[in-house]
């Protein structure tokens, strides 16, 4: 009998291990395969397309250190991603509570909101800097009309990054609504009726009340809006190719300029591994900060 | 409170109570211009796409095009072949769609209903590739693919996706919530896991199949970064990457063409989100929660 069982249990160990064979192989050969390779490249001069290869060292890290362009990108990275985020996730916590008040036309502003989402992001660049064009765009029109100076925008070096966080937040903050919405949905309303019954204002139903009860999807948002946040690489891409002076230049476009432009694979990886310390280390410090604070209404 | 002025209100005064209608409705006040301008840079696409080149730089021009010109979408057409970039997309989206949901549907079983050794150790292998964001490893894959000699083909556009760590999650979850009397019973019956997970698990958890294919689809069908790097030819690029050689060899010279393609590109995913909004809407709602 108990042969029997432990016959069963390897043949279950043998089928799943048979179900996990397809993603594995391609999880091996295209993430970590990749990840592990990408250390090795670091440590060597590794041109595009030249199959020779030196061993480095370290060499392609203290180069890192000492470029001045590198830091100069880590900026630009952490401005746009500590910008695009919070007002992206504050619009679109607004806009969430907004639409679980029982708006009337709820469908047709929650498809208003959401429809960038679906937009390429290629069409969505494009579009944006029409409208910021200096000189014919109507971002500028809008601005005289009521009375404010007509800028540069993408040709200037101090509103080319603003402009891009300006049009993130039109294309995610959609996204992040319908999430927090959902969550919304299910925070019970008695809570909020009584809390109304008490004479607790609609500010401080949304502080005391709205914010602690969805802070689990919050904290998730977060996580999944740092992860979109790479996406601006397309922007930059399309808008600007990092100018004006370098100053849209984000380090997933500098990994791309250095890895094709100028065919340094070795420091190109170098940079790609910084990146990967630290989308590792923002996440781990978002969960054991944020992720402590969190509050689970019943089970989770 | 909103009960008693009601009931002393029963008529209102002729006159329109401005006071009032705002109190009532001030937050389609507020959200009515806020809508307005998200929509606007759509309208601004289609509203261009409909212009002539002396329109769109002439200031005193306006808003709206002076009159509906259409000759646009045609040009767009005659400069670059769309419909191979169509059917290239398709053939991209789908096959990438198709692998996932074999690779998913295979590994979210094991996960939620097989035990075997390591299993914690290989789900958080799974789970780590939804963080690692595809910039950090673009360069060495697209070395791995050239040493397989698969630039600038369609596959390898496919092969970097099939595998899904956010998928596996996503149905491992869904996996996990269906009754293990179900499963119990149909292996009482004699059925194999194959036949368990085709039969009793598949049919319980399409919402999530669907879910999980609409996100794909979005996020695939509009990829750029990645379709940009591993082509350099006409037949096998897709779409976005079409439009941004249109682009590129337009710079900026002609708008309302370039809008014109562009209203091309974006209008297939919209029509479908137009036509299937409580599904689409669903879908991104519940990447959320859970």
């Amino acid at each position: 009998m108990s042969k029997t069982f432990a016959r069963a249990r390897r043949n279950e160990m043998f089928l799943a291990y048979a179900f996990l064979l397809p993603s594995l192989v391609f999880l091996a050969t295209f993430t970590y395969w990749p990840i592990l390779r990408s250390i090795w490249f670091s440590l060597h001069d590794v041109m595009l397309g030249d199959p020779e290869i030196y061993w480095l060292g370290l060499e392609n890290y203290t180069r890192l250190l000492d470029d001045r362009l590198f830091w100069k990108v880590l900026g630009n990275t952490a401005f746009y991603t500590l910008t695009t985020i919070p007002i992206s996730i504050v619009v679109a916590l607004l806009l969430a509570v907004a639409m679980d008040s029982k708006l009337r036309g709820m469908a047709i502003y929650r498809s208003a909101f959401f429809y960038p989402v679906m937009i390429p992001s290629v069409a969505a660049g494009m579009v944006w800097v029409f409208l910021y064009a200096p000189s014919y765009g109507p971002v500028n029109e809008a601005l005289t009309t009521v009375g404010l100076p007509r800028l540069d925008w993408l040709y200037d070096s101090d509103w080319a990054m603003p402009a891009l966080v300006i049009m993130s937040v039109w294309k995610y903050s959609g996204y992040f609504m319908l999430i927090l919405l959902a969550a919304l949905k299910l925070v019970p309303s008695d809570l909020y009726e009584a809390a109304r019954l008490d004479g607790v204002n609609a500010w401080h139903r949304l502080i005391h009340i709205t914010i602690p009860l969805v802070s689990p999807t919050l904290y998730f948002v977060i996580i999944i809006g740092t992860l979109h946040s790479y996406q601006v690489f397309d922007y930059v891409y399309i808008m600007t190719q990092g100018g004006p002076a370098d100053s849209t230049n984000v380090l997933t476009f500098y990994i791309y300029q250095t890895g094709f432009q100028y065919q340094d694979i070795g420091y190109a990886s170098a940079l790609a591994n910084a990146l990967l310390f630290f989308v590792l280390g923002l996440i781990g410090l978002v969960a054991v900060t944020l992720g402590r604070k969190v509050h689970y209404l019943g089970e989770r | 409170m909103t009960t008693t002025t009601q009931t002393e209100l029963p008529n209102s005064p002729k006159r329109f109570n401005w006071p009032r209608f705002l109190r009532d409705h001030w937050l389609h006040v507020v959200m009515i211009p806020l809508a307005a301008l998200w929509l606007s840079p759509m309208i601004w696409i289609l509203l261009t796409s409909l212009k002539t080149d002396v329109e769109v730089f002439d200031q005193s021009a306006g808003f709206l095009p002076e009159k509906l010109n259409f000759s646009n979408y045609p040009s767009t057409l005659s400069v670059a072949p769309f419909g191979t970039y169509l059917i290239n997309s398709i053939i991209v989206t789908g096959s990438i769609l198709a692998g996932q949901l074999v690779t998913i549907t295979l590994a979210a079983y094991a996960f939620a209903r097989m035990t075997f050794p390591f299993k914690n150790l290989l789900f958080t292998l799974f789970l780590l590739q939804v963080m690692f964001p595809i910039y950090a490893i673009f360069l060495t894959n697209f070395v791995t693919l050239q040493e397989m000699g698969l630039l600038n083909t369609l596959s390898a556009m496919i092969v970097p996706f099939i595998a899904s760590g956010y998928g596996t999650f996503m149905l491992r979850q869904s996996f996990r919530q269906v009754p293990s009397e179900l499963s119990d019973a149909a292996r009482l019956d004699g059925c194999n896991h194959l036949e368990i997970l085709w039969h009793v698990f598949l049919p319980l958890v399409k919402p999530t199949l669907i879910a999980f294919a609409i996100i794909s689809v979005v996020t695939h069908w509009n990829d750029y970064m990645w379709p940009l790097l591993v082509t350099n030819s006409e037949n096998v690029r897709t779409l976005p990457i079409g439009l941004g050689l249109l682009a590129k060899a337009d710079s900026g010279a002609d708008w309302p063409r370039l809008m014109a393609g562009t209203t091309l590109v974006v209008s297939p995913l919209l029509l479908l989100f137009m036509i299937f909004q409580r599904r689409f809407i669903d879908s991104f709602m519940h990447t959320g929660v859970k």
